[in-house]
This record gives C-alpha cells, sequence and structure tokens, in this order.
C-alpha cells in the first residue's frame, strides 16, 4: 500500500515536470493553448501535495499561495484604475488604450515581451539575489555589459560546434562578468566601501568602455553600415530559435527565455535548498548572529556578489548569442536598473522574478503597441510601473507594521491563555 | 521612606482609572481593573510579560483608548484623546526604550516638541537654564550641554525624566526602569525617585522584578491576564507571596544547587588574556581563570568592564592581543568561530536578538545554525531539512518551547522562548563548556526558573560553564565560584556562601578593589 502511495506521487509529479515544461514551451512561442498543459501541471501538482500531506494541509498550501499572490494582483489592478484616471484628464481613451496595452502586450506582440523580459530575469535574479544577502547589487548594468563584451568577444573568435561553444560562452562571460564584481566586493570586505556606489562606479565605467571595445572589433568600413557596430558573431555561436522546433512561433524568439526560467529554479535552489543559500540568507537576515555561529560574513558577501555578478553577466549573453548577434553602441541598455524594480516587485523571489520581468517586459511591448495604435504616449506605462513599484514598496512597509502589531497580539494571545 | 500602613489612605486620591477594559481583537488586555493613586506615593504595578501592565499604562497615558471605563484626576473625569492632553493634565511617561534623538543635546531633547521662544525662534538661553535648575533642583546631574550618544544609559534615562519634568508632570510612569540599567544606575535611579516623591510627584512604576517592589515601592497591585489579581501595602507581602501572585502558581525562586566535589584538571583555562575594545583601549588586562568540569563560575561585574570582549574573545569573535585560551589542554587562541562550535564549545549570547537568533528564520533553521555545516543537518551541498524538522520537533518538546510549530520564525515567539530555542541549539550538542552570558535578560519569573534549571542540569552533566551575568542574584544562585571583573581584571575571587550580595557589589564598583591588591 505504501509503495503504491509513493509511486503514485511520483508519477503525479513527474506528470507536473513534463506538463508545465511543454506547457510553457508552447505558451512561450505563442501557441496560447499550451496554458492548458500548464494548468494541468498545476493540478497534478496540487494532488501530489494532497497525497503527500493530505487534503487540509494542500488546500492550505494553495489558499497561501493565493493570498501571497493577492497582493502583487491588487498592486497591479490600483495602478491601471489610476493610469486610467490620468487617461481620462488628458483627453484620452482609456478602455482604447488598455485594450491596446493588453493585446500588444500579451498576444499581439507577445514574442516582444518574452525578448523583453529574457533578460530581465538575469538582472532581476542577480539582484534578488544580492538582496538575500542584504547587498544591494546596483550595478547590474555593468555586469550586463561585460557579458555583452565578453560573449562578442568569444563569439566572434569561437569556431567550435554549437554544443559546445553556446554553454562555454555562458560560463566564460558569466565568469568574467563575475570577475568585474570581484573588485567590488572585495573592497566591500576589506573594507567597508559600500557596494551602491562602487557597483555603480563599475557599471559606469563598464558602460563607457563599451565604445572602445566596439571600435576594436568593429567590421571593414566597407561591408559594415556602421562604425559603431561589431562584426556579427559566427552563426555556430547563436542560440536555437524557437522556429526550429515550432514553425509558428516569431522568428526572433530564441530560446534565452527557457535558459533564464531554468536559472530562475536553479538560483531557488541554490537560496533555500543549499548549504550556500543558508549561510546568505542568515548574514542577510541577520549578520551578527550569523557570525557568532561560525559563519564568516566576508566569505559570504564576497560569494553573494560574485554570483550576482555571474547571473547579471548572462543577460548579456543572451542578448547577444540570442537576439542581437553582435554588438553595437547602447545596446538595450537599462536591463541593469530595470532588474531592481522586477526584484522589488518579486519580493526577492527568484521564482517571483520569473512573473515580474514577463510583466515588464509585456508592458513595455504592449506600450509601443499601443502607442503606435492609439496614440497613447508611452508614458502612461511609465506611470503605471511606478505606481506598482510605489504600491509593492508601501506593501513592504505595511506588512513590517503589521507583522509586529501581529506579533504583539499573539504574544498578548499567548499570555492570556 | 517606606510608609506606615494607612498612611497612605489619609492622603488625596490624585489619580483614579475605574473599570478600565482594554479589549483588542482577539485579546482582552484589560479586564474590569481599579486602580488609585495617593499624592506623593510610589505604587508598583506588577505582573508578568503580557500581563496588561504596559497596555493599562497606555491607556493612562493616551496611546489607547479604553473599550470601556473612566479615569479620574484629582476628582475631575478625563477623556485623553492622545498623550498630549495626557501631558498637558501633568501625567508624564518614560518608556523602556527611550524616545530621545541621539545626536542632539540634553536641552535640545527636553525642549523637543515644546520649543520655547516666539516667532519660530528658540529661546535656547532660558530653555537651558530651566534645565539645568530643574536637575539641581532633583539633583539629577544631567549636563544640559552633553550630547545624548555620549552619556551613558542611565543619564539618558534621567533626561527622559527631565523631560517629564519640563512639561511639569505630577504624575510619572517609569515602564521598566530598571531592565537596561547596572546595578548601580538603579541604585541611583531609586535616590532620583525617593527625591521626586518627596518634592510631590507620585510616580507608577510598571516592573516584574519582585526585588524592585520590596525595595521602592509603598503599595504594589499584582495583574495576572489582565486583571487586578492583587493590592497590597508593600511592608505587608513578602517576595513568595508576591510572586505566587503574579504566576498564578507556586514559584521556586532560587533553584537549589546541590553542592558538589569537583574533581579533575580544568576543562578550560585563560591565561593572562589581554583584549582590545572597539575603540582600541585594552578592555581586559592580564585575565586569568580556570573552569573545572562541572563547575560554574559567575563572573559578576557592573557592564562595560570587558563582560562584551571576554565573551567575544572567548567565542572566536574578537582578535586577543596576548594571552591563551586553553581548552581541554589544546590552544584555541584566535581559533575561527567555527572551529570552537566543532570542539563542543557552546555559547548563549547576552543579547539574543541580536547575536543569538536569525529572527526571521525558523525554529529548526535557528536551531541547525552553527551546526548547519555537518551531517546530519547537510547531505552533500544541500541542507538536510526533513531532519532539521525532526531534530527540531525533537527539541521543541524536550526544552518545553511553546510554539505552533518548528517551522514558525522564531520572531514570532516570547522572549522566554526564544532563548529556550538557543538553549536547545547550545545544550543539545553535548557541549564540554559553556559560555552563558546574561541568560534571563528580559525574562520572568517563570522563564528564569526554567532556564537556571536547565543550566543546573548542564552542571550535573559535568560541563564546565563560564556565567556572565549583570544580575547578581542570578550569580548567587548558580555560581560555584565568583569572580569580579572590574576594569579588565578580576580583582577578587568569592565562594558564594562566604559572601554576600553587599560585599561583592563593593568589589564590583572599584570600592575595595585598592586594598585588596
Amino acid at each position: 500500500m505504501n509503495n503504491l502511495r509513493i509511486g503514485k506521487e511520483t508519477l503525479l509529479l513527474a506528470a507536473t515536470v513534463v506538463l508545465a515544461v511543454i506547457g510553457l514551451i508552447l505558451y512561450v512561442a505563442a501557441y496560447f493553448w499550451g496554458f492548458f498543459l500548464m494548468a494541468g501541471a498545476a493540478v497534478s501538482y496540487y494532488f501530489s501535495l494532497r497525497i503527500k500531506n493530505g487534503r487540509e494541509a494542500a488546500w492550505e498550501d494553495v489558499r497561501g499561495f493565493l493570498k501571497k499572490l493577492s497582493i502583487p494582483a491588487i498592486g497591479i489592478v490600483v495602478a491601471i484604475v489610476f493610469g486610467g484616471l490620468i487617461m481620462l484628464l488628458t483627453g484620452y481613451n482609456p478602455l482604447k488604450a488598455f485594450r491596446a496595452l493588453f493585446y500588444g502586450g500579451f498576444v499581439r506582440n507577445w514574442h516582444v515581451s518574452i525578448l523583453n523580459a529574457t533578460p530581465l530575469i538575469f538582472t532581476g535574479l542577480s539582484i534578488a539575489f544580492a538582496f538575500n544577502a542584504g547587498l544591494f547589487n546596483i550595478g547590474a548594468e555593468g555586469q550586463y555589459y561585460i557579458g555583452l563584451m565578453a560573449s562578442t568577444w568569444l563569439g566572434l573568435r569561437l569556431g567550435l560546434p554549437p554544443i559546445i561553444v553556446i554553454p562555454f560562452i555562458f560560463v566564460v562571460a558569466g565568469a568574467l562578468a563575475a570577475a568585474y564584481n570581484a573588485v567590488p566586493a572585495f573592497l566591500k570586505v576589506k573594507t567597508g566601501a559600500h557596494e551602491v556606489i562602487t557597483t555603480m562606479m563599475f557599471a559606469h565605467i563598464a558602460r563607457y568602455m563599451s565604445p572602445i571595445f566596439i571600435r576594436a572589433n568593429g567590421g571593414d568600413p566597407a561591408t559594415s553600415t556602421h562604425a559603431y557596430v561589431t562584426d556579427v558573431i559566427g552563426e555556430n555561436t547563436w542560440l536555437p530559435m524557437f522556429r526550429d522546433f515550432l514553425p509558428r512561433a516569431n522568428y526572433r524568439l530564441h530560446i534565452g527565455i527557457l535558459i533564464a526560467i531554468a536559472t530562475a529554479v536553479f538560483v531557488h535552489y541554490i537560496l533555500y535548498k543549499t548549504k550556500f543559500g543558508f549561510e546568505i540568507r542568515a548574514v542577510g537576515e541577520n549578520k551578527d548572529a550569523a557570525r557568532a555561529q561560525g559563519i564568516s560574513i566576508g566569505v559570504n558577501v564576497f560569494r553573494a556578489l560574485l554570483f550576482a555578478g555571474f547571473l547579471a553577466g548572462l543577460s548579456g549573453v543572451t542578448e547577444v548569442l540570442g537576439l542581437s548577434h553582435k554588438m553595437f553602441e547602447n545596446l538595450n541598455a537599462g536591463y541593469g536598473w530595470n532588474g531592481i524594480s522586477v526584484a522589488l516587485l518579486a519580493g526577492n523571489n527568484p521564482l517571483g522574478v520569473i512573473f515580474t520581468a514577463i510583466l515588464w517586459g509585456a508592458l513595455d511591448a504592449g506600450g509601443q503597441y499601443m502607442t503606435r495604435t492609439t496614440q497613447t504616449p508611452n508614458s502612461i506605462v511609465e506611470i503605471i510601473k511606478g505606481v506598482i513599484l510605489f504600491l509593492i514598496v508601501a506593501r513592504y512597509i505595511y506588512t513590517v507594521l503589521g507583522g509586529k502589531l501581529k506579533k504583539r497580539r499573539s504574544a498578548a494571545v499567548k499570555e492570556a491563555k | 521612606m517606606t510608609l506606615k500602613k494607612g498612611a497612605a489612605e489619609s492622603r488625596s486620591v490624585c489619580l483614579e482609572m475605574k473599570n478600565i477594559v482594554k479589549r483588542f481583537p482577539r485579546v482582552l488586555a484589560n479586564n474590569n481593573i481599579n486602580i488609585k493613586l495617593y499624592e506623593g506615593e510610589i505604587l508598583a504595578l506588577l505582573g508578568e510579560n503580557g500581563a496588561g501592565k504596559s497596555t493599562l499604562m497606555n491607556v493612562l497615558y493616551g496611546l489607547y483608548r479604553p473599550t470601556s471605563g473612566e479615569i479620574f484626576l484629582d476628582g475631575q473625569e478625563v477623556v485623553f484623546q492622545s498623550p498630549k492632553d495626557a501631558i498637558s493634565k501633568g501625567l508624564g511617561m518614560v518608556h523602556q526604550h527611550f524616545m530621545l534623538v541621539d545626536n542632539l543635546t540634553v536641552t535640545e531633547n527636553i525642549i523637543l516638541g515644546n520649543e520655547p521662544g516666539k516667532g519660530g525662534v528658540i529661546d535656547y538661553k532660558t530653555a537651558r537654564a530651566e534645565v539645568k535648575a530643574l536637575s539641581e533642583k532633583y539633583h539629577l546631574g544631567v549636563d544640559p550641554d552633553a550630547v545624548i550618544e555620549n552619556i551613558s544609559v542611565g543619564l539618558q534615562q534621567r533626561v527622559e525624566i527631565l523631560k517629564a519634568l519640563y512639561r511639569k508632570a505630577k504624575i510619572l510612569i517609569l515602564d521598566e526602569p530598571t531592565a537596561v540599567l547596572t546595578p548601580q544606575e538603579v541604585d541611583d535611579l531609586f535616590k532620583v525617585v525617593k527625591t521626586l516623591v518627596e518634592t510631590g510627584v507620585s510616580i507608577i512604576i510598571i516592573t516584574h522584578k519582585l526585588e524592585e517592589v520590596k525595595e521602592i515601592s509603598d503599595r504594589v497591585y499584582i495583574l495576572r491576564r489582565g486583571e487586578i489579581t492583587g493590592v497590597h501595602s508593600t511592608p505587608d507581602v513578602t517576595k513568595p507571596m508576591l510572586a505566587n501572585e503574579m504566576v498564578g502558581r507556586e514559584v521556586v525562586l532560587t533553584v537549589t544547587r546541590e553542592p558538589k566535589k569537583l574533581t579533575g584538571d580544568p576543562t578550560f583555562i585563560i591565561q593572562d588574556l589581554v583584549v582590545k575594545s572597539d575603540n582600541g583601549i585594552e578592555a581586559l588586562k592580564k585575565l586569568s581563570l580556570d573552569i573545572r568540569p562541572g563547575e560554574i563560575v559567575g563572573i559578576a561585574g557592573v557592564d562595560g568592564n570587558g563582560q562584551t570582549e571576554l565573551a567575544e574573545a572567548i567565542r572566536g569573535l574578537r582578535k586577543v592581543e596576548a594571552g591563551q585560551v586553553l581548552f581541554q589542554g589544546q590552544d584555541v587562541t584566535g581559533s575561527s568561530t567555527r572551529d570552537i562550535i566543532r570542539k563542543k564549545m557552546g555559547y548563549v549570547p547576552s543579547d539574543r536578538h541580536r547575536f543569538g537568533l536569525v529572527l526571521p528564520f525558523s525554529i529548526a533553521e535557528n536551531i541547525a545554525m552553527g551546526y548547519h555545516t555537518d551531517p546530519p543537518n547537510i547531505r552533500g551541498i544541500n541542507m538536510n531539512f526533513r531532519y532539521m524538522d525532526e531534530e527540531a520537533q525533537r527539541l521543541v518538546e524536550a526544552f518545553d518551547i511553546r510554539t505552533p510549530g518548528t517551522n514558525v520564525p522564531a520572531g514570532n515567539l516570547s522572549g522566554g522562548n526564544q532563548q529556550k530555542v538557543i538553549l536547545a541549539r547550545e545544550f543539545s550538542h553535548e557541549p564540554e563548556f559553556l559560555l552563558v552570558s546574561q541568560p534571563t535578560r528580559g525574562l520572568d519569573v517563570g522563564a528564569i526558573e526554567y532556564i537556571h534549571s536547565q543550566i543546573l542540569n548542564m552542571r550535573e552533566k559535568n560541563v564546565a560553564i563560564l556565567l556572565i551575568s549583570l544580575e547578581l542574584e542570578e550569580i548567587f544562585a548558580l555560581s560555584d565560584r565568583i569572580l569580579v571583573l572590574y576594569e579588565g581584571e578580576i580583582v577578587k575571587q568569592f565562594r558564594p556562601e562566604e559572601t554576600n550580595e553587599t560585599e561583592v557589589g563593593l568589589f564590583m564598583t572599584g570600592g575595595k578593589g585598592a586594598e585588596n591588591e
């Protein structure tokens, strides 16, 4: 009987994974019926929980999840209503604009949303991870630029088969971005120099190094249309496209998003399951207590900033290998800065970052579509983003205060019993 | 200063709280409470943490509105919408956590929110003179120009008192005033309180310490679970009576320590230890001590005489300048904290929130912390959460930790239960040496009793224990030997049965150190 039960649970978990992965791939490539597979995965996961922990506990988990989800959902709704009011006041039709925004962001130009989201997931993960160690890796933008440059440089020179060269570039370019962050990390550990200042300065250095790099790797003026563009990297280093196996997918959509999501799952695992993550979180929550229990603050701060640099570097790699296949000046600048919003919105939870990055990407993509089709200014989208973020920050204040009140109350309950 | 019975009753009632009920969404914090305060008396409000003392005083001070009930001042009914109203009617409150701005001067802090002068220009001169005059009148010894962050906690508390007096308080509420003070500062505070009473101020002291009730108050109200369970004229009651009414059961005030013959070589030896404090001054000057298996050595001393530095040096958190720390014959001077944990040397830090626990972490995670690098807490690179939960569950039962589950964040527990989590972690790994620093700070009688018995239990298991405490009572209750720490040196050694608190107290303040040398 016992064996049978375990067998059932494993079966359900396997079904969850298969359905989720296939559903996700389809959905991302704009085969929207993939949603039903993902929903199926959710149901099968629920039943596996029910077998494992019993009906009550599983239901409790579902309720807790929905409750967690409700707070950002409310924030988004409020922000949309607010954006609508502003449109009304300034003489635009909010219904038409929002229809265009959502149709553009989530249906028509869904592939653009996904392309926007891919690098944002990496920078968001980078910042969220550092936040968990109590560090603010504000210079993710710089590590992104290192990722861009390193992958372009390697892509121009390596002629190995894709199966070898692509993982190699990911690892080496990521490691170089990590090494770039090693300097601020070292300064932080040795002298206490604040990472907000040092990583930000390093971001500027990386960014303004890039024109020099581009010119050094630029094409022959006779064949290149623009002096500030590098040569195109070898086709052997290009990321596979969704179109290669799903013919209806958009021709620009590369599999970077799948790598990004897999990385998010990996970061979640690191943070919540491993010794490394345990120490990082302990240092982030209370470095004095961590130190008194033998956890080295310096080692963990150093590791966290390096890993954060690695993650932000990957965002540059996916941009070059997946989308642009070359580097030019100011190539999609701002992913590092936007990653801060994405991480904050996700409450620094690695899995949450996936969704907030897609939301951010969709708002950008939908905003462009909205401007093109309804002439509503794109700044509305920025206002909505600002309001969402504001509400999230306000939520932090609220929950911190609310938590304290609750604690006091429950302590009083305990004593009163 | 103690009043004869009936003396208080002959005075006029300056404050009366009638049938006060305060209901929170799920708690009845105050249930039908009646309190009278006579002019010029010191009233103690005694109760365990969470009994409703602070709620009641917050109702009085206008921070909470009562659900029902009335407050009378000098026979007149008053309704306070906010502390501002209460202050204007002559009430003052000194909170447990001071409400001072660290980088302003005493005068600036006192006038803050009530600045004299007109047209937006503050009249500092008058204010300063007034503060000075008040300080002299009540013998507070506060320098009006000192910056708050540069003065001691005891003085900061007096600034709070001055603040209330400056606002013409006739009734002063002191919320757990001794919680943050050293024994000497407590004595000084009580002197101040007595001076205040002589000049006609009435005082309410909130406390959970029986000692203080006996020492300072004229009358005492005892609160338990939001209700008054007793009213006494202080000279008429004994400490055990108070304790029983407060806790609602028989409480052992001092645990019994079985006398014991010590055998074997010292487990733990410190030789000529020199350690510097944060600002580079020698905090420990060639300190030496040794502890044998099954012995509790108590370090008595006023806060700031090197206790922190001693604890941190032993734990590997602070650099040792010179000297040696030997554990089971091995030199562990300058070992990393991780090595010290692995060698089975336990540590109960004095500040459990800052050094003991990661409050957002679950009980299971807190119990594993420090031992999380070794199996069975770890499997490969993964934490073994299943084992951690089972182990935590076992310890929750063994140490009587009151919690709904092992996944509850440590921050949600009461102070006593938080301390039990730390004890569970440190005592369950079969330590050979324990460094226990202020294990019962801020805890109530029931929790103190439990924690003391657990420490003695470790003594029975032949653990060498170094106890650092600012509470002399605790030192006397637990120690086999008392060492007095004064300005970084052990100035005297006692057996507890051959001395008393007064004598030890004298050495603690350096009163007898010179004569001894």
